[in-house]
């Protein structure tokens, strides 16, 4: 070639080498600043993507009754998990499953998270499908996931409570954060224990891919933390009980029964009725299974036991007298104003049960008949303070404080002003109030710690269901004497000739109580009981309300009697158990 | 006559496929690629070293011929490809993806007939429309497939063989200008701040071709032709550009807007290489690779493989050898017997380096997700066998240079 023309290239080549060598420094540039200034960065995002933190999710604590028999335990369920591509795959994969499952699947809202749950606690059949037929081609897994399970079902389901998922993953609580989809107690124990049931949630990390499929389960054997599960909650109430008080309670009507140990307010039984089965709010299928327990009008899911505002009826009359008694305004064996069958207090006549009148009575004698005039003459001396304030003294129109639901239902203990805001104060209200109508409204709970404190001497304990009893107050202002006679008032309800709670009565216990007939805002009016026992040194003592059950001693009493002789029942069971056990240990058994 | 060997071109070709060999099987463990990519690497060489001992007028005489043929075979993809998109022609048991050869036809035609024209005609208008029409017929048929990378990279192929033909630095200026207000007007490239950069270049490039050239005709028609370009392209952007190309251009600009879509690519490949950091995580031992996080591993993203498992020696080596290859290609055309053969190195040299740099600036984000593969590295036979007969074309060109 020409000389001058191999010059000229000469001359455009080095042109073109200098353009090729500045494009090759931008990239060697790049290169530098990505695997030398920046390569610790890069190094820590590779390792997020292979090595995977797996949450180890904590066993929930069991919740067991006092005999050991479980309420909540764990069962694993099974989830389909979509490890997250493009929009397109995602959609793709989820046809997939539809099509082989025959079932629809909805994708959440685009997190960031890789693996999204897309189904949860799945059938078997369903997870035989994705995981012989879907796994290897899509990015489909399955997870075990623990699950509540509630093996007594609707027995004690206002105890327990339920569970229900977690909406966002923002919340967290002393440090342990909860996440989407995670079940967090919502009522009842599983929600007032939450932190101490859900125990501590481990990590382990894993070796996994693209697909978020492990690789290897231990990479690092030193890393990673051990789950520590939750405690489990031993509880007072006593199943057996709890079942006896439950199959009492006549099946069309509602109600609720309340047994605390007399000693120490230990719950041995609470039932709510009617009920649920608590199973339903821990079941990803039941959608429309808990959307009618919801809007159902019996109101299943009301703890009526600490929820429900009842008047108490005669069995409130307990108040007047020790009130009366400790007043000064009448003793056990006077006499007092003789019962017509009928008392005109202002412009208002009210009527006793008896329309013929009982007659001239003392108040044993008023007790045990539930002598409503008898009482209306007492509060007229006695007045609505004092009354109001012995009512307060056990406890009425305050919290219990029970360690199941921090907004339980205070009942309401009128008092004067009470009725001033209302509709004007006038004596008649009283006339109401002393036989436990009018405004006046308990809860059964309220009423099973105040009838344990009439038959213990005075204590006023503090409901419990589960660790140590708090200690029980004294009421100060309450004579032994007092007490005494009202023990034997409430005797003769029972045993009296005249006694409204003859059916109360179980064979070799000597049991005391008062029944009361309510009339509240229904038709027929509720059926109240309460009692203790044994007579001489109280073990139980119990609360019965059946709404619309109309008299209490026929058909409350019979209730407080089952449960009573459950207890019992139990007691002998347990001391044979414990005078065997010994001998066994001997034995080697 | 003695044919000499160029074997230091010969020598770096067979190292690099060798590599590239050892990468797909790091990068596609367990499939057995590795084992085609020898097969054909093979093949290829063989092919490469039989090119040599073609007559030194055939490649002359073929040049349009052979462009024509590439032409009816692109147009038979359109029509027949198989493939999503469809890129390859089957042919019995043999599956050929036509735009590679037609890369190599493509070039031999422009070096033909620029080779023809002298020097003093290339700097005229005829010419260059006429070398333009060369390169943009193939583009054209390419760009349908849809493959803009390698519709690119004729035109890539293109812009440095009319510099070599002769045309001035400063009508190149013209020719690009309104692919330069292309990128300038371009609204996600520059956000808010796009209409002051397009007016900066406007102003700027115009004061410059006037003070050159001193003629107000032709730079008021720049000036026009620039200004037009980059409102098409505004008003493109607007009201043409389909969802999914959108964002593929936003995704390349922004890659963590959508981190597990269209932007998981080009994180994965970023993560792949920074990760390898200088020395590499050591052979088969690349996480992002063996555990697919790294999409496209063995094929266009080996580059990323070659990043996390030899690390910053790796690349800097693999990136000296190609400019090592790009330099020796031009040296070839700067001794060749004959300004077709001259031209003729000169464009494979251009879309040699013009592959490796779109492909590995993809692999670090500097540049878009295009598919093009990297030269010699890349799994795949017809991108093989088209680069290896390239460096057979230079391989020739280096034995005939002291025939006329």
């Amino acid at each position: 070639m020409d000389p001058e023309v191999l010059e000229d290239w000469a001359r455009k080549m080095r042109g073109l080498m200098v353009l090729a060598g500045l494009l090759f420094a931008i990239l060697l540039l790049r290169l530098f600043h990505l695997q030398i200034t920046t390569a610790d960065n890069y190094a820590k995002e590779s390792e997020d993507n292979w090595i995977a933190q797996k949450r180890r999710k904590a066993p929930r604590g069991l919740v067991l009754d006092r005999d050991g028999e479980v309420l909540a335990r764990n069962r694993a369920a099974y989830s389909i998990q979509l490890t997250r591509g493009s929009r397109e795959d995602d959609a793709k994969a989820i046809e997939a499953l539809e099509s082989a499952t025959g079932e629809s699947v909805r994708l959440g809202k685009r997190g960031r998270e890789r693996t999204v749950r897309l189904k949860r606690d799945v059938k078997f059949r369903t997870v035989a499908i994705v995981e012989e037929r879907l796994r290897d081609e899509w990015p489909l897994g399955i997870a075990i996931e623990p699950q509540r399970l509630y093996p007594a079902g609707a027995l004690a389901a206002h105890i327990i409570g339920y569970m229900g998922e977690q909406q966002d993953d923002l919340t967290s609580h002393q440090g342990r954060p909860y996440a989407v989809g995670d079940y967090v107690g919502q009522t009842g124990l599983e929600r007032v224990y939450e932190d101490s049931l859900r125990g501590w949630d481990g990590v382990d990390y894993v070796e996994v891919d693209v697909r978020d499929r492990v690789i290897n389960e231990h990479p690092f054997p030193d890393r990673g933390v051990p789950p520590r599960s939750g405690r489990d909650l031993h509880l007072t109430v006593d199943l057996d009980i709890q079942r006896a008080a439950t199959n009492a309670m006549p099946d069309s009507l509602a109600g609720s029964v309340v047994a605390l140990d007399a000693r120490d307010g230990a719950v041995l039984a609470m039932v709510s009725h009617p009920s649920y089965d608590p199973n339903v709010f821990v079941s990803y299928g039941s959608q429309a299974e808990r959307q009618r327990l919801i809007q159902d009008p019996a109101k299943p899911m009301l703890n009526r036991a600490i929820q429900g505002g009842y008047p108490p009826g005669s069995t409130l009359k307990m108040i007047g007298a020790v009130a009366a008694l400790e007043n000064g305004v009448t003793d056990t064996l006077s006499t007092f104003a003789a019962c017509a069958g009928s008392l005109q207090v202002g412009d208002v006549v009210f009527r006793c049960a008896n329309r013929d009148g009982h007659g001239e009575l003392n108040l044993l004698e008023a007790v045990e008949t539930s002598c409503n005039i008898y009482f209306n003459h007492l509060a007229k001396i006695l007045g609505i303070e004092a009354w109001h304030d012995y009512g307060s003294r056990f406890g009425f129109g305050l919290p219990t404080h029970i360690d199941l639901d921090p907004s339980e239902f205070h009942g309401i203990l009128p008092d004067r002003q009470y009725h001033r805001e209302r509709d004007g104060w006038v004596t008649g209200h009283l006339m109401n109030l002393v036989i436990g109508q009018g405004y006046m409204l308990v809860t059964p709970l309220q009423m099973a710690r105040y009838v344990a404190a009439l038959g213990n001497g005075g204590y006023l304990v503090t409901p419990h269901l589960q660790g140590k009893a708090p200690d029980p107050v004294r009421i100060e202002g309450i004579t032994d004497a007092t007490l005494d006679i009202v023990r034997r008032a409430m005797y003769r309800v029972v045993y009296g000739e005249h006694g409204t709670g003859k059916r109360a009565q179980v064979p070799g216990i000597e049991v005391a109580g008062k029944s009361g007939t309510a009339q509240g805002s229904r038709a027929d009016d509720d059926a109240w009981f309460v009692a203790f026992a044994p007579f001489e040194e109280p073990e139980i003592a119990v609360a019965v309300v059946v709404e619309g059950g109309g008299g209490g001693g026929s058909n409350a009493a019979p209730i407080a009697r089952a449960v009573i002789k459950a207890y019992f029942d139990d007691q002998a069971q347990r001391q044979a158990v414990a005078a065997d056990s010994p001998n066994n240990k001997r034995r080697g058994i | 006559m003695r044919r000499e060997l160029d074997l230091s071109l010969l020598v770096a070709m067979a190292m690099m496929i060798a590599f590239g060999v050892t990468m797909v099987y790091s990068a596609a463990s367990g499939s057995g690629a590795w084992r085609g990519q020898a097969f054909y690497a093979l093949f290829a060489i063989i092919a490469a070293v039989a090119v040599i001992y073609v007559p030194d007028k055939l490649f002359y005489e073929l040049a349009y011929p052979l462009y024509g043929i590439c032409l009816l075979s692109l147009v038979a993809v359109l029509v027949w490809g198989t493939g999503t998109p469809a890129r390859w022609l089957s042919i019995g048991l043999v599956r050929l993806q036509p735009s590679e050869f037609a890369k190599i036809a493509t070039i031999m035609a422009i070096a033909r007939f620029l080779g023809d024209q002298s020097s003093e005609r290339v700097s005229g208008p005829r010419a260059v429309v006429l070398a333009v029409l060369l390169a943009v017929l193939p583009m054209g048929l390419v760009a349908k497939q849809p493959d803009l990378g390698t519709a690119v990279s004729f035109g890539a192929a293109l812009v440095p063989m009319l510099y070599w033909a002769g045309m001035r630095p400063l009508h190149i200026f013209f020719l690009t200008a309104p692919l330069l207000s292309v990128v300038f007007s371009f609204e996600p490239l520059w956000q808010n701040q796009a209409p002051i950069v397009f007016a900066l270049f406007i102003i700027v490039s115009s004061v410059i071709i006037q003070l050159l050239l001193a003629r107000l005709s032709v730079t008021l028609t720049m000036l026009g032709v620039n200004l037009s370009a980059g409102l098409v392209t505004t008003y493109l952007w607007a009201n043409f550009l389909r969802g999914y190309q959108k964002a593929r251009i936003l995704t390349f600009l922004d890659p963590e807007s959508d981190p597990l879509g269209w932007g998981w690519n080009i994180i994965q490949s970023k993560i792949a290489i920074g990760s390898g950091g200088p020395t590499g995580k050591g052979f088969l031992q690349g996480t992002q690779t063996k555990y697919g996080f790294l999409p496209a591993a063995h094929t266009d993203f080996i580059f990323s493989v070659i990043g996390e498992e030899l690390g910053f020696v790796g690349t800097v080596f693999v990136l000296s050898l190609f400019l090592f290859m790009i330099w020796r290609c031009l040296y070839i055309g700067t001794i060749a017997n004959n300004r077709f053969a001259s031209l003729l190195a000169v464009g494979l040299a251009s879309m040699l380096a013009f592959h490796v740099f779109v492909n590995v600036g993809m692999t670090i984000g500097v540049m878009p997700v295009t598919g093009l593969p990297l030269p010699f590295l890349s799994y795949g036979g017809s991108s093989l066998l088209t680069n290896c007969l390239a460096i057979g074309l230079l391989l020739h060109i280096f034995a005939h240079r002291h025939e006329y």
